[in-house]
């Protein structure tokens, strides 16, 4: 495990080098405003964990990394590469910022025609794998997230526990430098929960670099290395998970994580 | 019993069995090409209809509309004869597809098009995220899953286009109908004639129906049907089975 950075309440941890960063970034949709001058870093290598409730404009964030989403206001900075700057996108391919970043989503989304192994190929072939070489690497990403004995099954033949594992192999496919998860076990029963946080678990051990967006309060406190309370499409509080978690400054977080059950 | 059978059947047949098996491959060309051709206009309407651009979905909504509401005989009229009469002469055979193919592009593009936007938006949006252009994500996502969908839409029109071949004896197409006229009209033993031609109709239909049933049950338990896809299913039980290569596979997929 990463040795957590010490780290004020009310500014980003700055790291030497950063995968994700975002400044000042603005997003409305029809009028209303969804993300209002946020600022987050991922450096390489940590776990950043954002927390807050539904419709706060989480999703919308990580959305714009790889921008499912466009900003309207702000820098997005990926690998480096300024993609998007001033409501303009100003990355010249976009497929590669998309491959730089792994995205998995809380409803999976495997494709249904295609079975589990075929799931992690599709994209692989088409950035220009060859054939051999994208299925030894399928497969192997199936044994590492323990679905192999099950990889030519189709999607709806699988459990949502399965599914989402296979999804996390096809988001590896591609070697992206980060991991976007939003709410990965959302959609899931307990026993899933359990399955697909190990397989996280164990990711994060590995020094995968991961931006996630959870309800899972015990998992971000015991993998974040920085956990982010974002509420009205604002960051609210952000620091260690056990600052934010433990003993939140802001009452709003008070407010929320005893929504939760969760405050201490 | 015997009586009432050898006084139905006492058209010649062996004498027309030549022309009957031209009438026959002539049937299936007349189903094979407007089929193909009708899939083909039918996407491009349905793609038209999703389009973006308004003007490009009032075309669209205008043709679907126009030829669905339209009677087949009389599109069958207008390109033979109508066309004709104002200075484009048609073959028999390209004035027959073209009518069938405009008909029945018609519905093909409304099943198409309920079939595409049914494929949910999360499909395209993991295709996106995984780096898949727009012609990418057409043709491995969305047009795949569409096209199960549609199949079962897609088959039923498929045979009613084989059988409204039948139609074209107005035109004197010399497919199956045209043929059963003409013998009928050497012969005069229509109950007789029509019998038979209606068999061999149903002799068609049939068997392809129950043919493409069985493709649908295939596709829907999702067996592999292109022989690339078999070739990977097949490559990737080999990797499978092998458990040496594990430890390797593990060093490896670490990122």
């Amino acid at each position: 495990m990463t040795e957590p950075v010490t780290t004020t309440k009310t500014t980003a941890p700055v790291t030497p080098e950063a995968v994700v960063r975002i400044d000042g970034l603005s997003k409305s949709f029809d009028g209303r405003l969804v993300l209002d001058d946020v600022r987050l870093e991922v450096g390489r290598g940590r776990i950043v964990s954002v927390i807050g409730q539904s419709g706060g404009g989480k999703t919308t964030l990580m959305r714009c990394v790889n921008l499912l989403e466009r900003p309207d206001k702000g820098t997005v900075e990926v690998a480096g590469e300024v993609v998007h700057e001033g409501g303009r996108t100003v990355c010249r391919d976009l497929a590669r910022l998309r491959r730089t970043v792994g995205m998995v989503f809380q409803r999976f989304h495997l494709f249904p025609h295609l079975t589990a192994v075929e799931n992690v190929v599709l994209a692989q072939r088409k950035a220009g794998i060859p054939e051999q070489e994208a299925l030894e690497r399928a497969v192997a990403l199936l044994r590492r997230v323990k679905v192999a004995h099950r990889a030519l099954a189709h999607p709806d033949q699988l459990s949502g526990g399965e599914q989402q594992r296979v999804a996390i192999a096809r988001a590896l496919a591609l070697k992206p430098e980060v991991l976007l998860f939003d709410e990965p076990t959302s959609s899931l029963d307990p026993e899933a929960t359990r399955e697909v946080l190990s397989v996280m678990r164990e990711l994060a051990a590995d020094g995968m670099t991961m931006l996630l967006v959870t309800h899972e309060l015990p998992f971000a406190r015991e993998v974040a290395d920085h956990v982010v309370f974002v509420d009205g499409g604002r960051i609210v509080e952000e620091g260690r998970p056990e600052d934010v978690l433990d003993s939140p400054a802001q009452a709003r977080t008070r407010e929320f994580l005893a929504s939760y059950g969760t405050a201490s | 019993m015997n009586d009432i059978a050898s006084g139905l059947f006492q058209v010649p047949w062996s004498e027309y069995r030549p022309d009957l098996l031209d009438a026959l491959w002539r049937t299936v060309s007349y189903t094979a090409v407007s089929f193909v051709g009708a899939v083909l206009l039918g996407l491009a309407v349905a793609l038209l209809r999703l389009s973006k651009a308004w003007p490009a979905r009032a075309v669209a909504a205008v043709y679907t509309e126009v030829f669905k509401n339209v009677p087949l005989l009389a599109i069958i009229f207008l390109t033979y004869f109508g066309l004709a009469s104002a200075g484009l002469r048609l073959d028999v055979f390209t004035a027959g597809c073209l009518s069938l193919v405009v008909f029945y592009a018609a519905y093909l593009s409304e099943i198409f098009r309920s079939a595409i936007s049914g494929v949910h938006a999360g499909q395209t949006e993991a295709g996106e995220a995984l780096g898949l252009g727009r012609t990418g994500i057409f043709s491995h996502i969305v047009l795949p899953q569409a096209l199960r969908q549609a199949l079962p839409g897609t088959n039923t029109m498929l045979v009613d286009l084989l059988k409204s071949t039948s139609l074209l004896v107005t035109v004197s197409a010399a497919e199956l109908m045209s043929e059963g006229r003409l013998i009928t009209s050497a012969t005069f033993r229509a109950l007789e004639v029509y019998l038979v031609i209606s068999a061999i109709y149903f002799a068609l239909c049939y068997p392809l129906s129950q043919l493409l049933l069985l493709l649908e049950r295939k596709v829907r338990a999702g067996v592999p049907l292109s022989p690339w896809r078999r070739r990977r299913m097949r490559a990737a039980r080999v990797l499978l089975a092998s458990d040496l290569v594990v430890d390797a596979d593990r060093k490896e997929a670490t990122v």
